[in-house]
């Protein structure tokens, strides 16, 4: 029986973790764990024995990445880390997403500049995965304010969704050998052509296992006063997608922006979906009032979750994958913030509480109950 | 016709996990260059985190031959005499 909610935070200084007994009234914090370099991305790898993983993007001696096998009590480097062949002529720049294969032990890891890398062994050994990293688009691809990272991985079954910005989103339908740009209807704001085939700039991309065609994207919106060539394209933020992301529709009317980095699915109703708006410019909530947006009919309309964060006075940003949702009956989000707050959303986002106000910056949440 | 010289790396103490704890290596090598391409053949986990996958040093490292910047003289391509001293310090930073 589950008796444990385990938060991995991987911050500007590493990588901390939390946990709670599953009515998650108190969080205890352990960490920080690395050598004080930026963590991008975690895992909270539950098949078996828990395992957990952290990026450590260390700007001195290259890229590692960390693995814990007591739940966070301490951390080691794993054998080797993601590299690229010495003839490819690119360097890993980044770890951006670690996600959990099809075998035990099998790992996915999305990186910078964006490619793809397995791993059979827990993460002792990667190889790369040619059908996206050397793919024909892969060298036209460009760095979003980020970094050219391949952020998303999405697995079902045979098909693999992966979202890179920007790069936009791909789709293999044989296990990953073989990717196509699947981008139809997801809009561009920095380009002549609206709707380019592919160098979308997407920020994050969610799906639920009881609608797996249903797919939702946050995009690079905020193109609504756009007047050089092509036009205004407003609403292009937030999509939906209902044949396995081979087209996508906006579902950003009734958000008070179409801009923002996080999307999340609720774990036990694929009709409920969750964004957090952010201006485009200043990458904050707008009016300066953090609040979530929940819409619980596929994004047809939303409501704003504000009651317990600030009113006012506040400027951070929330990035892709720092907000995350547990599968408890109901759920409670979380989210961390460029200024260091973690804020738990108690009650499926109706009531919010500050977890931890002085943490570092932070890049990634991650929930799982073990 | 001269033989290659011996040097010793001096290995900062972040590093040393990734060469069994050792601080120093005795090294032959007559130029920067082909003191990492020997660790490129016999410590490659130290070598991996001096330089990348390209073969290129990594951007935030200084390498010192005995006291003076390796920029200030001929970078990789500098010679070494017997006895120097190779040493590899992350950048200064802060903020």
């Amino acid at each position: 029986m589950a008796d444990r909610v385990i938060l991995t935070i991987g911050t500007r200084k590493g990588v901390f973790v939390a946990d709670a007994a599953k009515p998650r009234r108190s969080f205890a914090l352990r960490g920080p764990f690395g050598p004080g370099v930026p963590v991008y991305s975690t895992l909270i790898d539950t098949r078996g024995t828990p395992r957990l993983y952290a990026s450590s993007c260390n700007p001195f001696f290259g890229m590692k990445v960390l693995r814990s096998t007591d739940l966070g009590k301490s951390f080691k480097e794993t054998k080797s880390a993601p590299a690229f062949p010495k003839e490819d002529g690119r360097a890993l720049a980044n770890i951006w997403s670690l996600e959990a294969g099809s075998g035990k032990k099998d790992l996915w890891c999305g990186v910078e500049p964006a490619s793809l890398f397995k791993s059979h062994d827990g993460g002792d050994s990667w190889e790369m995965v040619p059908g996206i990293s050397n793919h024909e688009h892969a060298r036209k691809w460009q760095p979003g304010a980020g970094g050219l990272c391949m952020h998303t991985i999405i697995r079902d079954g045979n098909r693999v969704h992966l979202g890179i910005s920007t790069g936009g989103h791909y789709l293999s339908e044989d296990g990953g050998d073989t990717f196509r740009a699947s981008n139809g209807g997801v809009g561009a704001g920095f380009a002549p052509d609206p709707y380019p085939e592919f160098g979308q700039c997407v920020h994050k991309i969610a799906r639920h296992d009881d609608a797996p065609d249903r797919l939702y994207m946050q995009n690079h919106g905020g193109w609504a006063e756009w007047t050089g060539p092509g036009g205004p394209r407003p609403d292009i933020g937030v999509l939906r997608s209902d044949d396995y992301g081979h087209s996508w529709r906006s579902i950003a009317k009734g958000l008070p922006s179409d801009f923002g980095f996080p999307i999340l699915v609720h774990p036990h109703d694929a009709d409920t979906v969750y964004v957090m708006p952010l201006d485009p410019a200043t990458r904050s909530c707008p009016g300066s009032a953090p609040a979530v947006w929940r819409s619980e009919n596929g994004g047809d309309s939303w409501s704003r979750l504000s009651r317990g964060l600030p009113k006012k006075q506040s400027y951070f940003t929330v990035q892709r994958d720092a907000m995350d949702i547990d599968r408890l009956m109901v759920p409670a989000l979380y989210f961390g913030t460029t200024t260091g707050q973690l804020w738990i959303g108690r009650e499926a986002g109706e009531q919010w509480d500050c977890l931890f106000d002085s943490l570092p910056p932070i890049h990634n949440v991650k929930v799982e109950v073990v | 016709m001269a033989s290659t010289p011996t040097i010793t790396i001096h290995v900062a103490g972040p590093l040393r996990t990734y060469c069994a704890g050792a601080a120093q290596l005795s090294v032959s090598a007559g130029t920067v260059s082909a003191a990492l391409e020997d660790l490129e053949r016999n410590q490659f986990a130290l070598y991996r985190n001096l330089c990348d996958e390209t073969g290129r040093l990594r951007r935030h490292l200084n390498v010192f031959v005995n006291s003076d910047n390796m920029r200030d003289l001929d970078g990789i391509d500098t010679m070494l005499a017997p006895g120097d001293v190779v040493t590899i310090l992350p950048a200064v930073s802060g903020g």
